[in-house]
């Protein structure tokens, strides 16, 4: 199964789609600590914004072009998440405190307000995206008749069995009793 | 300032993450990492376990937020006792899995998801917010859906299907009742909701969520309905994960259980009460007979799993004080024996590379030590004196017989009694018969199997401690017991400290 479209309006249109549904999700990450939004809910968009691409532009080329693994990617996040929770019990506070800075006037922006829920929300987004890129990438190419690993990944993350869905399935049973 | 009660969650994905980050591929050094982890958090649930129980519950407002607003961490000695069997536990199961498998045949990511598996069970036992929980058994879910089929071949994730699948309803149901509760409530927080729901009683909508919540945490514990997806799921798992699946994950569900009926709602639930011990009922015996007609060793235990979780819930039907005392030390009891016996059938499988038992035999001979621990924690499951399932039973069945439950009464002996055909059945399928001529032995024991031996031991010996000082443990459950029934006290801890936006 071939999982590129072959529409041409949706193959020129959506570097454009891409780069609206982040800026999007940015916006919703930066709003989220006192306003509907967050990390949870950018990180989702950023996700969903991957899965366009991909289906558009082919699997194999998503994965190609990906800068990071997305897993690696995923574990730092949850670290600074952790992190970001972790620092403020040093000063005897207790976990999760949060940290303000106030700016009345920063060039450009005007009145900035920022505090160290907003590193907390990075950390969630970066988990959440990544991990929606991940699982949709391995899903995607088992069901679409390549294999679910690159052959890079295949001592991290791949068991015995890993294969396309279809072609395993038929095989005799390895491990019969 | 108790910051020391967000460990219990925090220790475990740190450690999950540095092994995913840093040394992605397993290794000596990686394994030594990861025991070193699981033995601090061992340690740190037992200083926990000493402060509350000298201490009133400890409790850490998160990110200094005052409840109800912030979320809480709550410890108070129900739930010192299930952290620290979890981390018993899950520090002898990650043991034994290193001498079930060989550093080049392990796969890179067991160890990383079975810490976040771990924290997801801790957090659910530390919090004191009903949102906070759901988010704990996500967790705890999803670690174990990945974990459930990492190293699965097809027709074991065709197993695993149903598990997927009802505990997602579940989770579905979860949120749906979380909902219902902050619409009836106006709060999330655990303690909140006890005071609030205190000064509601006989209200139709308290007794909407508690249905929901039963349902969600039945289906987690599996109560006889909506068991089905357990018994046929766990027996793919190698037995190390096995061992600590069957140890814990159900246990979870008992635990909030308890903590709901306990602390959260007003104890005059009398119809919820007497539908979960009848339902209760029906599991132990139909789950035993599903185990009685197994014939290996990982499906006769998981099956074991659901009866014995019957006993839990029938304790919790009968809902006296000493009723959820002998619950709370049949807890303990079946987290460390139910473990052992599959940390044994695992060893078993080791020395007959199978676990059928119409292919096994022999060990006998080949592993006394292994089949004494056998018989021993066979014997106490089945609840022969004065091992540890006995005082659990005793105690139950006293509390039945004195609140004329005779029907239950018979249920749960008759349960037992079957318990001890299908012990008797690995018995002498694995350990008396001898070996049958198509079956495999490995004739030289290796070293593997004398860590898995030593590993076996330990937990034996656990076990016949809580037989044997069944006073001292049985003391420990009572407090826990009267102290989780006290709503008031619970709720003092909670609101006795001050934060941000406090009222």
């Amino acid at each position: 199964m071939k999982a590129t479209t072959d529409s041409f309006l949706v193959r020129a249109l959506i570097g454009l789609v891409f780069l609206l549904v982040n800026i999007v999700s940015v916006y919703l990450l930066l709003r989220g600590h006192n306003l509907p939004g967050g990390g949870f809910i950018g990180g989702l968009m950023t996700g969903m914004s991957f899965i366009l691409l991909g289906l558009v532009r082919g699997w194999e080329e998503l994965q190609r072009e990906l800068p990071v693994p997305p897993l690696r990617l995923a574990s730092f996040g949850l670290l600074l998440a952790m992190i970001t929770g972790t620092a403020p019990m040093l000063f005897g506070r207790q976990f999760l405190t949060q940290y303000q800075l106030h700016l009345d006037y920063v060039p450009l922006i005007g009145e900035v307000h920022i505090g160290t829920p907003l590193l907390f929300d990075i950390g969630v987004f970066l988990l959440v995206s990544c991990i929606t890129v991940k699982l949709v990438i391995v899903l995607a190419r088992s069901t679409s008749g390549l294999p679910a690993f690159t052959p890079g990944e295949v001592p991290y993350y791949a068991s015995e069995l890993e294969g396309p869905i279809e072609e395993t399935a038929n095989k005799e049973d390895r491990h019969a009793n | 300032m108790n910051n020391l009660l967000v460990l219990p969650f925090l220790l475990p994905v740190l450690t999950a993450v540095i092994c995913c980050l840093f040394v992605g591929r397993p290794g000596v050094g990686r394994r030594v990492f990861i025991a070193i982890s699981a033995a601090a958090q061992c340690a740190l649930a037992f200083y926990l376990a000493v402060r509350a129980f000298h201490e009133p519950p400890l409790v850490l407002l998160m990110g200094g937020w005052a409840p109800p607003l912030g979320v809480v961490l709550v410890v108070d000695g129900l739930a010192a006792i299930m952290l620290c069997l979890s981390t018993v536990v899950a520090l002898a199961c990650i043991l034994f899995s290193y001498a079930e498998i060989p550093v080049w045949a392990e796969q890179p990511l067991r160890l990383p998801l079975m810490q976040l598996l771990v924290a997801g069970i801790n957090l659910s036992f530390l919090t004191g917010d009903l949102f906070n929980l759901f988010v704990a058994f996500e967790i705890m879910l999803v670690a174990s859906y990945a974990l459930l089929t990492l190293e699965a071949n097809d027709r074991h994730i065709k197993e695993a299907f149903p598990y997927l699948a009802v505990n997602m309803f579940g989770s579905a149901l979860f949120l749906v009742a979380a909902g219902l509760a902050y619409s009836v409530f106006g709060t999330l927080n655990l303690a909140d909701i006890s005071r609030r729901a205190e000064a509601m009683q006989g209200d139709f909508g308290v007794m909407v969520v508690a249905v929901l919540l039963v349902v969600v945490f039945g289906i987690k514990a599996g109560v006889f309905p909506l068991y089905y997806w357990l018994p046929n799921s766990y027996p793919i798992l190698p037995f190390s994960l096995g061992a600590f699946y069957s140890g814990m994950l159900t246990k979870v569900g008992i635990y909030v259980l308890l903590r709901t009926f306990g602390t959260v709602f007003p104890h005059n639930l009398t119809q919820l009460y007497t539908a979960l011990a009848w339902l209760a009922g029906l599991t132990m015996v139909l789950a035993v007979l599903g185990a009685v007609s197994r014939n290996f060793i990982r499906g006769i235990l998981s099956f074991h799993i659901v009866s014995q979780i019957g006993y839990m819930i029938l304790a919790i039907g009968f809902f006296t004080p000493l009723a959820i005392a002998a619950c709370i030390f049949y807890v303990i009891h079946h987290i460390i024996v139910k473990s052992s016996l599959f940390l044994i059938g695992g060893t078993a499988m080791f020395y007959n590379r199978t676990d059928n038992l119409a292919r096994m035999g022999g060990l006998l001979k080949a592993s006394p030590i292994l089949a004494t621990c056998f018989i021993i924690q066979a014997f106490s499951l089945a609840g022969v004196p004065p091992l540890s399932g006995f005082w659990g039973k005793y105690a139950i069945i006293l509390v039945g017989l004195e609140e004329h439950r005779y029907w239950l009464v018979v249920a749960a002996l008759v349960a037992s009694v079957l318990t001890l055909v299908s012990m008797l059945k690995i018995w002498m399928g694995a350990f008396w018969q001898k070996l049958p001529a198509d079956g495999t032995a490995d004739p030289e024991a290796p070293a593997a199997a004398r860590t898995m031996t030593a590993i076996v031991c330990a937990l034996t010996l656990i076990s016949l401690a809580i037989g044997f000082g069944a006073e001292f443990f049985f003391g420990i459950a009572q407090t826990a017991a009267t102290s989780l029934l006290d709503p008031a006290q619970y709720r003092e801890a909670v609101f006795s400290l001050t934060g941000k936006g406090g009222q």
